[in-house]
């Protein structure tokens, strides 16, 4: 057969599945699962490196960012050694370096993040009401699929000058794209191409990518990081008591 | 991702850029890899973000009681510790960096128990 039947007999195929009315829809894939980061086959371990280019930040906003460095810095305090959630975007860009665990449902995406049991949900269905929603540290995310992209925009932060590597103001918001592969050694690889738009903060909008690879077998752990604390402060109430109780 | 590749993460990524619960990493030297302190538990509290170690520890200083920081519980656990491995009154060895200024303490990076399991 030549190449011109060959098109015509694949153009007559294409026109009568139209004509029946089918539509090729591309299959959503499933991210459901425990992801850690992605290390390319043959990559050693992640190196802290050169500190990474400084960041487009507006006058202002680097005067906050400076100071909420100059605060904490020679101290060596975060937002985690307090057992504070990272809070987007870096809980989705690396949480500690700790795994995620991915539950999906046709309205709704919840990840997991190991480090401080931080939880991100993904809305897909109609928007909540805006009277509804507040600021928060992740803020308020809805998704939508575009094929076999899942696509979702985050708004309704707080302003977060303590974010590790991407600060932002409280009107930032972040678009995700995330698309799934399997490389040819089988391993399933999420990418997420982050684009954040804060024009209070920065003169220009901000790409970051980040890829996690599927973790067969692995189940996350708990991550109770005020227990100490509290342990602590139920021995200093039982140290008080047994003063208070001697003293009578 | 087997054990010593998480650990190998833990180690890279973790362990810099957390603190414990008011507490800080700053405090270590963490590019000193090879120190290793031997003393016995008194007190071994696997936790998160940071695990407390205490030892009793006797060098040259004399003999003392010196705490630890260690990596977080998960951390530990993805490197091969498990519950009921390091108990009070346990001879193990800590590959701890040093603290900075040189007062007692460290960051433990990895343990040897007393059977000589490592994680």
């Amino acid at each position: 057969m030549n190449e011109t039947k060959v098109l015509a007999r694949l153009g007559v195929a294409v026109l009568g599945l139209c004509m029946a009315g089918v539509v090729v829809v591309a299959e959503r894939p499933d991210f459901t699962g425990v992801w850690g980061n992605y290390r390319a086959p043959g990559a050693g371990p992640p190196q802290r490196g050169a500190p990474a280019a400084p960041l487009p930040l507006k006058p202002e906003a680097k005067a906050k960012v400076d100071a909420y460095h100059a605060l904490v810095d020679s101290r060596g305090e975060t937002p985690g050694g307090f057992c504070l959630g990272t809070g987007m975007p870096g809980s989705m860009l690396g949480s500690g370096g700790y795994p995620m665990e991915i539950v999906q449902h046709d309205d709704l995406i919840i990840v997991v993040f190991e480090a401080h049991a931080e939880i991100r949900r993904i809305y897909l269905g109609e928007p909540a009401k805006e009277e509804d929603l507040f600021p928060d540290r992740n803020g308020y995310s809805l998704g939508r699929w575009d094929g076999d992209k899942l696509i979702v925009e985050t708004t309704h932060l707080k302003e977060a000058v303590d974010q590790g590597r991407y600060p932002h103001s409280e009107d930032a918001k972040v678009v995700e794209e995330y698309t799934l592969v399997t490389n040819d050694d089988g391993t399933r690889v999420l990418t997420s191409k982050m684009t954040l738009t804060d024009p209070a903060f920065y003169t220009q909008t901000i790409t970051a990518e980040k890829k996690w690879q599927f973790l067969p077998g692995v189940r996350l752990l708990p991550y109770e990081c005020n227990e100490p604390t509290w342990e602590a402060h139920l021995d200093e109430l039982r140290q008080q008591q047994h003063g208070g109780h001697a003293g009578q | 991702m087997n054990r010593s590749a998480w650990l190998a993460l833990a180690l890279a990524v973790v362990a810099p850029s957390a603190a414990i619960a008011h507490h800080s990493a700053i405090r270590f030297d963490l590019t000193i890899r090879d120190n290793m302190v031997t003393g016995i538990v008194k007190e071994w509290v696997p936790a998160n973000p940071h695990t407390k170690i205490v030892l009793e520890v006797t060098d040259e200083k004399g003999t003392r009681d010196i705490e630890y920081e260690g990596h977080s519980r998960n951390n530990y656990y993805r490197g091969g510790w498990r519950d009921g491995m390091v108990n009070v009154g346990d001879k193990i060895t800590l590959n701890a960096a040093p603290t900075r200024d040189g007062s007692d303490g460290g960051y433990a990076l990895g343990v040897i128990t007393a059977d000589g399991t490592r994680f």
